[in-house]
């Protein structure tokens, strides 16, 4: 099983990584199916065309992919329900903050 | 005293008593055994046997039609036939035994629901739901929580401004899917008492009265005798869709107001399954333990569902609204929905609690189906059964606010568990799917409607008929709303507590 800090380090590997394929090869969630992944942030970025990688990573990540981003991306996907800021794919109830982030995945994988 | 054929009474016999009960149902059942013993000479008549038969079943035979806001009708014209059974324990053989009292918000007039409000509070029928469970020897429902089903296990974290919580549901052997023995007994040991007398194949077709009085019943089997009954006092008991149907053609008995038949309600669950575009009704948890709170392994074992509770409601403007989590195979979906899924799933749990397994659950939504006036029970004068009675037509109606507060509902329960980091919810149901993809229960409510006001309610808050001082109607067409859970435990509540109303006013005369 996976930790928090298994997904801390993947999203500081990722930080540092110039793309999300190398950045798994770090042991960001192990079976992660790619192709399921990129399928749903394209869906996001259908909703949000304006937004690219950089953008996307200035929303998700402005303080670095540090030991702070996890639970700053927590707070984020809280506010984002609380605020009815959904993404819904193929009926799943997601935050919009998780479709950024699936979005980002598209980008750089 | 005895379980009597009326086929082999001498024609036109006149049976007499303190008190008729006309149903041998659940609540006539019920009834009759809190009077058991009892100082009160009790017939009850019942239309049908021991067990169901194709003859009398076809006497509830029907019309039914669904209605609902955005969706095309759906004709249900089996529903009459099959939704109920006419035999001695009524629609007890077929019950599945589910138990559950009504939640408090349920018994609260809401001023975003038009037409709710019981005169009845939940805290006050606490003491007949202690009864009720007692004669149906499950435990009781605490109105503090947690009860006997949560003590151990340990609820969803979601946040207590939000309003859900875990509602419990228990499930009776005395029913007849479950305990046969136990529900032979239940239905037939009450017989025994000297004071009660229970009549097969007696079927009541109409109700005399003159003025305020009920003064006699017309009884027919099908054999073609007659026989006539006479009693201080009258209980109609035959369901939620009898009652109305045998006061209407009893020259509009009590429809002085024009509101017999109307307010149908009944429950339905919604809930789909995966296809090739989306993912069917299902809940992510992101917990690496099993929910056994709300998916126990025992399919019918004691559970909980998630309810919306009164802060839920005012503060998402709805009515009331479960979801109820059970295990599910997700191993046929299609190839990319189901990898979709997976990856959602994985992900969110990742987020929510570092997990790198999360718990896939399906769900069914359930919401209170509102008081509607077009939602109703009537005659057709010109379709007759055996017996010479009018068919029923049932138009049951979901309107616009049923099914806005249904997506509002979902979108609110999602909203508070992806908050709290507890899971995804999916739910990928159109508007204009809802009426095909429910599935109806065999719940009918509300058509004898208790108000304490006469031009509001067909019986008042003892159940007594706002027409007639001595008829009083028992089971669930009395419920002014419907709530959500199974009505059966409700009703039995209701049934000792009018037992008890009775007995009092015997003692008063």
């Amino acid at each position: 099983m996976s930790t928090r800090r298994d997904l801390l380090a993947a999203l500081v590997a990722l930080a540092a990584a110039p793309s999300l394929s190398q950045a798994q090869t770090s042991g960001f969630l192990p079976g992660l199916d790619k192709d399921a992944a990129r399928r749903i942030g394209e869906a996001w970025r259908k909703a949000h065309p304006g937004d690219t990688a950089k953008t996307l990573v200035a929303k998700l990540f402005p303080t670095g992919r540090g030991p702070e981003a996890l639970p700053r991306l927590r707070r984020a996907m809280a506010a984002d329900f609380r605020a009815g800021a959904i993404f819904a794919h193929r009926g799943w109830r997601l935050s919009n903050t998780e479709g950024a982030l699936f979005a980002l995945v598209s980008m750089e994988t | 005293m005895a379980i009597i054929d009326a086929r082999t009474l001498p024609d036109a016999s006149h049976l007499e008593a303190d008190l008729v009960i006309i149903g041998g149902g659940l609540a006539g059942i019920t009834l009759a055994k809190e009077l058991a013993g009892g100082p009160l000479k009790v017939v009850v008549l019942e239309s049908g046997g021991r067990e169901m038969e194709p003859e009398t079943q076809a006497l509830y035979a029907g019309a039914c039609v669904q209605k609902a806001d955005g969706n095309k009708d759906r004709p249900l014209h089996e529903f009459p036939v099959q939704s109920r059974v006419r035999a001695l324990g009524g629609s007890g053989h077929v019950w599945g035994g589910k138990c559950g009292p009504l939640d408090p918000a349920d018994f609260a007039e809401r001023a975003w629901i038009p037409y709710s409000g019981w005169p009845i509070s939940r805290e006050a029928m606490q003491p007949y739901y202690d009864r009720a469970c007692d004669m149906l020897e499950i435990d009781r429902f605490p109105p503090e929580r947690p009860n006997a089903a949560e003590a151990s296990l340990q609820p969803l974290a979601l946040d207590a401004r939000d309003g859900f919580f875990p509602a419990p549901r228990l499930f009776a052997r005395i029913s007849g899917r479950t305990d046969r023995p136990a529900f032979d007994r239940f239905r037939t040991q009450f017989a025994e008492a000297p004071n009660i007398d229970v009549y097969l194949y007696a079927n009541v077709v109409r109700i005399r009265r003159e003025r305020n009085t009920i003064t006699g019943l017309d009884i027919a089997c099908l054999d073609g005798k007659r026989h006539k009954a006479k009693a201080t006092r009258y209980v109609l008991a035959t369901g939620g869709i009898e009652n109305v149907r045998l006061l209407l053609a009893s020259d509009n008995l009590g429809n002085r107001h024009d509101l017999v038949g109307r307010f149908f309600q009944g429950h339905v669950t919604y809930s789909n399954d995966s296809d090739a575009q989306r993912e069917g009704s299902a809940f992510a948890a992101s917990r690496a333990e099993p929910l056994d709170l709300y998916a126990p392994a025992l399919r019918y074992g004691p559970h909980c569902v998630i309810g919306a509770g009164l802060a839920a409601q005012k503060r998402m403007k709805t009515g009331n609204f479960t979801a109820t989590l059970f295990r599910a195979n997700f191993s046929n979906a299609d190839a990319k929905v189901a990898a979709e899924t997976q990856t959602i799933s994985k992900v969110s749990a990742q987020l929510d609690k570092g997990q790198a397994q999360p718990n896939l659950l399906g769900f069914f939504a359930m919401t209170e189906h509102f008081p509607h006036p077009e939602s109703r029970i009537t005659l057709d004068q010109s379709q007759k059964d055996a017996l010479g009675m009018p068919r029923v037509n049932l138009t049951w109606v979901h309107g616009k606010k049923d099914y806005d507060d249904l997506e509002r509902s979902i979108d609110g329960l999602a909203a508070a568990m992806g908050a709290a980091g507890e899971g995804r919810l999916c739910w990928s149901l159109r508007r204009d799917e809802l009426l095909a993809s429910s599935n109806a229960s065999r719940h009918h409510m509300g058509t004898t409607r208790m108000h304490a006001d006469p031009r509001k309610g067909v019986v008042d808050a003892d159940g007594r008929l706002h027409e007639a001082n001595n008829l009083y109607v028992a089971g669930s067409s009395v419920f002014p709303t419907s709530g959500i859970v199974n009505p059966t435990l409700t009703i039995l509540a209701l049934t000792i507590r009018l037992a008890d109303h009775l007995k009092s006013e015997k003692k008063a005369a």
